[in-house]
């Protein structure tokens, strides 16, 4: 199988499916079958083909690259395979510069197809269960009306599959990209199907304020992100990752980090037009600067620029993972309905942020990993704190997503690659499980607060073991040293990573590490808070109690389907060697394995975390008696009763006012941002309307006044003098009028005497004219 | 220079218009009947009349061998046919004047004061 | 085709054909408003496909009009005598760059008369002028003689005030005063300048090459007259160009009083020469081209506009009927951008070096008080209109990126890139804006009202409506996909060569554009029921809104995905003048830079 031409074909396709699903069901959605129901079947195919397509590709792949060996040392020490990458499609090109539609395909690649399209599939078909009123009329109980009735509005199934095949498209394209642009493209598309399906319940104004919050915080990280697009590609002139990788790390330098050239030029710019300016022409001035350049980067010039690439694509990351701080929006997204929670918020588009800091792990300088590391440990814990006294079954879900996306992040910034993505892929599914199951309790008892609930154990007996799977699986159950759910095996292997990197730098590392054994406490400690909360005990409200009943097999298949993947994702098969880590393994880019020394710390090597007992011993027991320690407190509280919760919240009253109140974020945010930029904003109108126009309008009413005074200088002389002239002339008229007697006689005197003074002066003047 | 010791002369002619023209101005300004002043009027006319002809006259004129010297007769029969009109119209006037005032009074006549 | 290839009667009939309709509609016996309407968009109509028949690319040869692609020259360019004695010429032609802007200009004409059948107050008077605004509009893309260019852009003012001041809203005079007051102020700055070029300019100046190239007519160059042997005018065919040029030149050498012009590419040459005759001190120790600069781009700035003399955007937009706001943020915003880029920066390049700042700071600055601008406003149609003001803002600030500089080692790619940008963004927002506002007017015409805080539920009542409407604004908002995307891409993507702190603040408009078009869509499509009056009023879109809106919607997704129906256009014109830039900056910038350090060098020591 020549897998440089099948495998872009197969991903391509695969990607496609649901991008031709969605417009068929645009055009023809609620005429597909009775009420819009072939739509899903529609949808629900073509992802259903997605993961045939990306199964026969990952087989393909390994039975072209088996795994190097068993052994678990052998396997890390293994050459990385290069990648596929091509292109598909040129958006645009302007001289050397290209903006493409591109593939970039490796291990992590397949494994990260196979995993959405697998969660998507399962997604597609609970859906069929979870949305099934959306068929007919629905009554929204949760909308009032100004009238007073609950809302009552038609279905639309349609556009709930409509949306979610779009997604998958866009989750399919991001995990495909060739290059960083693409990625952005369609790190804004998951983002807008995430608007959409977040505001699904369009009239809810929670949801529709959930949509937009959810939103505008990642387009926050988004800016970061673009800001890291300009400096990539404003220095290095190109956006595809193995353009890019080859700049960073190039093969002749062994894989290790160098500033590239396009890098260091632009933190020297002036030096650089100095010498452009002296030089007697451009062949000179070129040398001059080749010969400059290993000065430049010696000194550390343009290094900063490097540094901010990596946050900035980190800053993206930061936003589209729900990372401090810009988790705020995700416990907000359980607005949309539940399979949306699980499929977008919990296992694929919150982990593209990790699987993107994964992918463009070879740009970021061991500066740029520190960052991530503390952002990563900072959100684990708190969103773990949260997660202790959030009654909401969704919530608790969401925050718990977020501390274990600060796992992921946590672990990539310490060195961790492998680890990091290994929780991904593992967490993708006891979370996703996680929220069908309480998709599936919501589903029965018609509301999300765990106090309504309780002792649901007998009613929905597959509900609840399925959840307590995911429970054991993200509380990290195993025997240590040995076999465990798979949240065991990725969470040892980050503590592990954590435990090195607090050997090569004792403070800092021990803060991440010390955190994320904790977190660990702390996540046992909440999963198993839900999980007696809601099945175990009596029940709380007898109505909600009555009402509940086990779902329909459409709803549970899928549970059964990940819970099985929930227990079995950690494990790497004998023999063959097939697993997640060895798999990703492939992947891992070239001179990452090495580890890396900045100024500030040291990044261990990942495998060196592995192999030599001095770490693994330890840290398997400390996680394991964590994860323990949370359980046993969880069932002293909440399974046997024998404490109570309402005790340790008035003993602790404070620190839980300050939970309750998500560790006041979004109030400081109102405060901070929303109502600055509010002010801001209608200052900028105030501005336009009072200064910028007020200026016109003040220029007009002085032209005005200008004509006004023209007017009076017109009218008072100009007018003035001729009217005069006119008026005096009337005046003597009338004046003379008096002479006019009527009397012959008299006239007759006047001619004569008048003709006798005229020839008298006459004479006069004449004389007078002679003599002069 | 004394006019009665010279032959007459274009300046008889002037002193004997003159005294026409005077005589006419003074007949117009004293006379109160209408018909009196149109006869001031004839006086005046002919006053001019006579000067007229006097510089018109071949004889009375340096010129004499170079133009004909009838424009001063043309101005003469004009100002005569005017004065004939003049006066038909004026007593047409006078005549109807009496009619409605029963007097020829031109004292009377001051209906056109200013 | 039936039609002639000979430019001069295709540009004609493009350009005055709609004035041509104006006149037959004039003609209409009175009381016949439909004909006058039904006629007045078959005219519309008839130029779009003409414009698009301009528009199908061929090779390139003088028989055939087919559009030649990748040369980035002017084509199908003709010359006819004006006004000779003042060197005034009936001069058109089209590149990449005009070509787009023409074909937009048609096709939302056409739209906007479509959008227009339901005006019923004097209807033929609406008709005739909004026939003579589209050829104003048409000519201002096409003219290529820059007194012509003065002419159209003045032709297409008046029409526009009346067009708002009659059929418009409730304060439609003052807004039509505001609107002409404001663009006659730009308008006079341009009739400054355009003189002091003439004036300053002397075809003497050029070589042969170079005035074949700008199609310099003979007859112009025999001004200068008194060359023994030769007979002025004798030949006026087409052909021979160099052999007439030849004949010119001598007349030219001979000629001992400059010989003046307004044809925009040789004052474009004139602009680009080591010795620019531009280059004379005027006022305050600054040269003619410096001037001349300043004042095109305040007269272009009114236009686009950008902040601070943009007010009398919103008021227009606000009070005029729905057509018009589509044309006038559709197609007038974009003659500015059209100026700056044809005009402003090949005729005065180095005031264009060295106003750079000044251009991306004004871009920069309406990008980001746009959007703040809008973020407040209550009224819809506003919001629009100073969504309007931040994405033109994009435009000013992808042309004005000067970054082939010495210490970016005289890269042209990014500059070209942003005018890419800048380009596309004039095509998209064309697009988006025209189509919101449509949207607008069709809500508009049912509820008579646009208080957004009295909208909400027009999902569940409208449907489709809210479906595209929901489709152009994330083409405003900048959505991959969809057309307002690549243009904001590739202008932010091409200012940080150029600064970075522009850059931060360029890309971080984004946020704002996100705020307020989500919140808008929020307040209107989305929540459980309807809170204004006349609710009822909301029934579907009819067939003839959906036939206006649908050809934007599907414009604007083809645009996004394949850009380079587009771009192939524009990208050889533009690079055929960042190219000519980029050629000045090292014959005749850098040496003079150069030369400045220098003596900086032999002052210090």
């Amino acid at each position: 199988m020549n897998l440089a031409t099948t495998l872009p074909l197969l991903l391509g396709l695969a990607w496609l499916l649901p991008l031709g699903s969605f417009a068929v069901i645009v055009l023809f959605g609620p005429r597909l079958g009775r009420r819009g129901v072939g739509a899903g079947y529609l949808a629900t195919l073509a992802i259903l083909a997605g993961f045939v397509l990306s199964a026969v590709a990952t087989l393909g792949w390994l039975s072209e690259h088996p795994i190097a060996a068993a052994g678990h040392g052998e396997a890390h020490a293994a050459e990385s395979i290069p990648p596929i990458c091509g292109e598909w499609y040129t958006l645009a090109e302007f001289g050397s510069l290209r903006i493409t539609i591109g593939y970039y395909i490796d291990s992590l690649t397949l494994v990260m197809f196979s995993m959405v399209t697998l969660v998507a599939s399962c997604i597609h078909v609970y859906s069929f269960g979870y949305m099934r009123e959306e068929l007919g009329t629905v009554t929204d109980p949760m909308v009032t009306l100004a009238d007073g009735r609950p809302l009552e509005r038609r279905g639309r199934f349609c556009r709930f599959y409509q949306y979610l095949s779009l997604f998958s498209f866009s989750m399919l394209g991001l995990v495909v990209a060739g290059n960083i642009a693409m990625v952005f493209v369609f790190w804004e598309l998951v983002g807008i199907c995430s608007y959409l399906l977040i505001g699904f319940y369009i009239e809810r104004k929670s949801a529709s304020d959930a949509a937009n919050k959810a939103f505008i915080v990642n387009r926050v990280g988004d800016f970061g992100m673009l800001v890291g697009l300009m400096v990539i590609w404003s220095t290095l002139g190109t956006f595809s990752f193995p353009e890019i990788f080859e700049q960073v790390r190039p093969a002749e330098n062994h894989h290790s980090l160098v500033v590239p050239d396009g890098m260091v030029l632009a933190g020297v710019k002036a030096e650089v037009e100095r010498i452009v300016l002296d030089a007697p022409g451009p062949t000179e001035a070129k040398a001059a600067i080749a010969a400059n350049l290993p000065d430049w980067r010696e000194q550390g010039h343009g290094r900063w620029l490097l540094i901010l690439a990596g946050l900035g694509i980190f800053c993206g990351c930061v936003g589209k993972s729900a990372q401090f701080p810009l988790h705020v929006w995700l416990p907000d997204a359980m607005e949309g309905p539940t399979p949306v929670s699980a499929l977008i918020h919990a296992a694929t588009m919150v982990a593209a942020g990790v699987y993107l800091i994964g992918r463009f792990y070879p740009v970021f300088a061991p500066e740029v990993l520190v960052v991530i590391a503390c952002v990563g440990a900072i959100t684990l814990f708190m969103a773990a704190t949260i997660a202790i006294t959030a009654t909401d079954i969704k919530r608790v879900l969401a925050y718990s997503t977020v501390s274990q996306l600060g796992y992921m992040t946590l672990s990539l910034g310490v060195g961790g690659w492998l680890a990091g993505l290994f929780h991904l892929i593992t967490h993708a599914f006891f979370k996703s499980l996680l929220f069908l199951c309480s998709g599936s309790v919501i589903h029965a008892c018609g509301t999300n607060e765990m106090p309504e609930m309780g002792g649901l154990r007998r009613k929905m007996p597959w509900t609840a073991y399925t959840m307590l799977t995911g429970a054991l699986a993200i509380s990290g159950a195993g025997i240590p040293l040995l076999y465990g759910l798979s949240g065991f095996h990725s969470k040892d292997s980050i503590l592990a990573q954590a435990f090195s990197f607090k050997l090569e730098n004792p403070s800092l590392g021990g803060v991440f590490f010390w955190t994320a054994a904790s977190g660990a406490a702390i996540t046992a400690f909440y999963m198993f808070r839900l999980w007696y909360m809601t099945f175990a005990g009596q029940p709380r409200n007898e109505h909600v109690a009555r009402h509940a009943h086990e779902s329909p097999w459409v709803m549970l298949g899928p549970l059964v389907v990940l819970a099985f993947f929930a227990v079995v994702a950690g494990w790497t098969l004998p023999v063959i060697g097939w697993g997640v880590p060895t798999v990703l393994e492939q992947a891992r880019p070239a001179g990452t394995a090495l580890g890396a020394a900045g100024r500030l710390v040291t990044v261990p090597a990942e495998h060196v975390s592995h192999l030599p007992p001095s770490i693994h011993i330890p840290v398997s027991f400390i996680a394991f008696l964590a994860a323990l320690a949370g359980f046993v407190l969880a069932t002293a509280f909440y399974g046997l009763r024998r404490l109570d919760p309402e005790d340790a919240r008035r003993t602790f009253a404070p620190i839980d006012w300050f939970l309750r109140r998500k560790w006041l974020f979004d109030e400081l945010y109102q405060a901070v941002f929303v109502r600055p930029v509010f002010w801001i904003a209608r200052s900028v109108a105030a501005v336009d309307t009072r200064g910028i126009d007020g200026v016109a309008d003040g220029l007009a009413w002085v032209t005005r006044q200008v004509a006004r005074l023209d007017d009076l200088i017109d009218r008072v002389f100009v007018d003035g003098i001729v009217n005069g002239i006119a008026r005096r002339t009337c005046r003597i008229g009338l004046g003379l009028r008096s002479l006019q007697t009527g009397n012959l006689r008299q006239y007759v005197m006047w001619v004569a005497v008048g003709t006798v003074a005229l020839f008298v002066l006459i004479s006069l003047v004449w004389d007078f004219a002679i003599a002069g | 220079m004394n006019l009665l010791t010279q032959p007459v002369g274009l300046a008889h002619y002037l002193v004997v218009g003159a005294i026409l023209f005077v005589a006419g101005v003074v007949c117009m300004a004293t006379k109160r009947n209408g018909i009196g002043v149109l006869m001031g009027i004839e006086l005046v006319l002919n006053g001019a009349n006579l000067n007229f002809v006097a510089f018109g006259s071949p004889s009375l004129r340096a010129d004499s061998q170079y133009a004909i010297g009838l424009d001063g007769h043309m101005a003469a029969l004009f100002v005569i046919v005017l004065a004939a009109a003049e006066a038909a119209v004026a007593l047409a006037i006078v005549l109807s004047f009496y009619r409605d005032h029963a007097t020829v009074d031109v004292d009377e006549a001051d209906e056109l004061e200013g | 085709m039936f039609l002639p290839n000979n430019p001069l009667v295709v540009l004609s009939l493009i350009v005055f054909l709609p004035a041509a309709g104006a006149l037959a509609i004039c003609l209409l016996p009175r009381g016949r408003t439909e004909m006058a309407k039904l006629s007045a968009f078959c005219v519309t109509v008839a130029v779009f496909l003409l414009t698009v028949w301009l528009a199908i690319p061929g090779t390139s040869n003088a028989e055939s009009m087919r559009f030649a692609m990748g040369t980035g020259r002017m084509q199908h360019v003709f010359s006819v005598d004006w006004i000779p004695s003042f060197n005034i010429y009936y001069l058109l032609g089209v590149d990449g760059i005009s070509l787009p802007l023409v074909v937009l200009t048609s096709f939302l004409s056409m739209l906007a008369m479509a959008a227009s059948l339901k005006i019923d107050l004097h209807v033929k008077a609406y008709c005739v002028l909004f026939l003579l605004l589209e050829t104003g509009m048409l000519g201002v893309f096409m003219a290529l003689d820059f007194f012509l260019f003065y002419v159209f852009w003045e032709v297409m003012l008046l029409p526009m005030y009346f067009l708002i001041g009659v059929w418009g809203g409730p304060r439609r005079e003052y807004a039509a005063i505001k609107f002409f007051l404001f663009t006659l102020v730009g308008s006079v700055l341009m009739l400054i300048a355009v003189l002091m070029l003439y004036f300053a300019s002397d075809l003497r100046t050029l070589d042969t090459r170079q005035l074949v190239a700008c199609h310099v007519r003979e007859d112009a160059l025999w001004q200068g007259k008194t060359v023994p042997g030769a007979t002025a005018g004798s030949s006026g065919s087409a052909e021979n160009t160099v052999g007439q040029a030849n004949r010119g030149i001598r007349a030219i050498v001979l000629s001992d009083q400059p010989l003046h012009t307004f044809n925009i590419m040789a004052l474009a040459e004139m602009g680009q020469l080591r010795r620019s005759p531009f280059d004379a001190k005027l006022l305050w120790g600054k040269s003619i081209q410096w001037w001349a600069f300043l004042l095109l781009l305040i007269g272009f700035l009114v236009k686009v506009p950008a902040v601070p003399i943009h007010t009398w955007l919103p008021d227009a937009h606000v009070e005029a009927p729905t057509p018009i706001s589509m044309i006038l943020a559709g197609v007038l915003l974009k003659m500015g951008g059209y100026g700056i880029l044809r005009i402003c920066y090949p005729i005065c390049p180095d005031a264009a070096y060295e106003l750079a700042w000044f251009v991306c700071g004004v871009g920069t600055l309406s990008m980001v008080y746009g959007a703040f601008a809008a973020m407040a406003q209550k009224d819809f149609k506003r919001l629009v209109a100073y969504s309007s003001v931040s994405h033109m803002g994009y435009v000013v600030l992808g042309l004005g990126v000067w970054s082939i500089t010495a210490g970016n080692l005289m890269s042209t790619d990014y500059w070209n890139l942003g005018m890419n940008g800048a380009m596309f963004q004039m095509i998209a927002h064309g697009i988006s804006s025209a189509g919101m506002f449509f949207l607008v007017g069709v809500v508009y015409d049912r509820v008579h009202h646009r208080d957004l805080d009295r909208f909400g539920g027009l999902f569940a009542k409208m449907p489709v409506y809210s479906g595209i409407s929901m489709g152009i604004f994330f083409a405003a908002l900048g959505l991959p996909g969809l057309c307002g995307f690549i243009g904001e891409v590739l202008v932010v993507l091409s200012v940080w060569k150029y600064s970075m702190v522009l850059a931060v603040v360029a890309a971080s408009v984004v946020i704002l554009t996100a705020g307020y078009i989500l919140w808008t869509i929020q307040r209107v499509y989305l929540g459980p029921e309807y809170k204004g009056p006349h609710g009822e009023a909301l029934t579907r879109m009819t067939p003839r809104e959906i036939a206006i809106a649908a050809p934007l919607l599907a414009l604007a997704i083809i645009l996004g995905v394949y850009p380079r129906a587009l771009l192939d256009y524009t990208e050889p014109s533009v690079k055929h003048t960042v190219t000519s830039l980029a050629t000045w900056m090292e014959d005749v910038k850098l040496p003079r830079l150069q030369a400045a350090v220098a003596a900086e060098d032999g002052k210090q020591p």
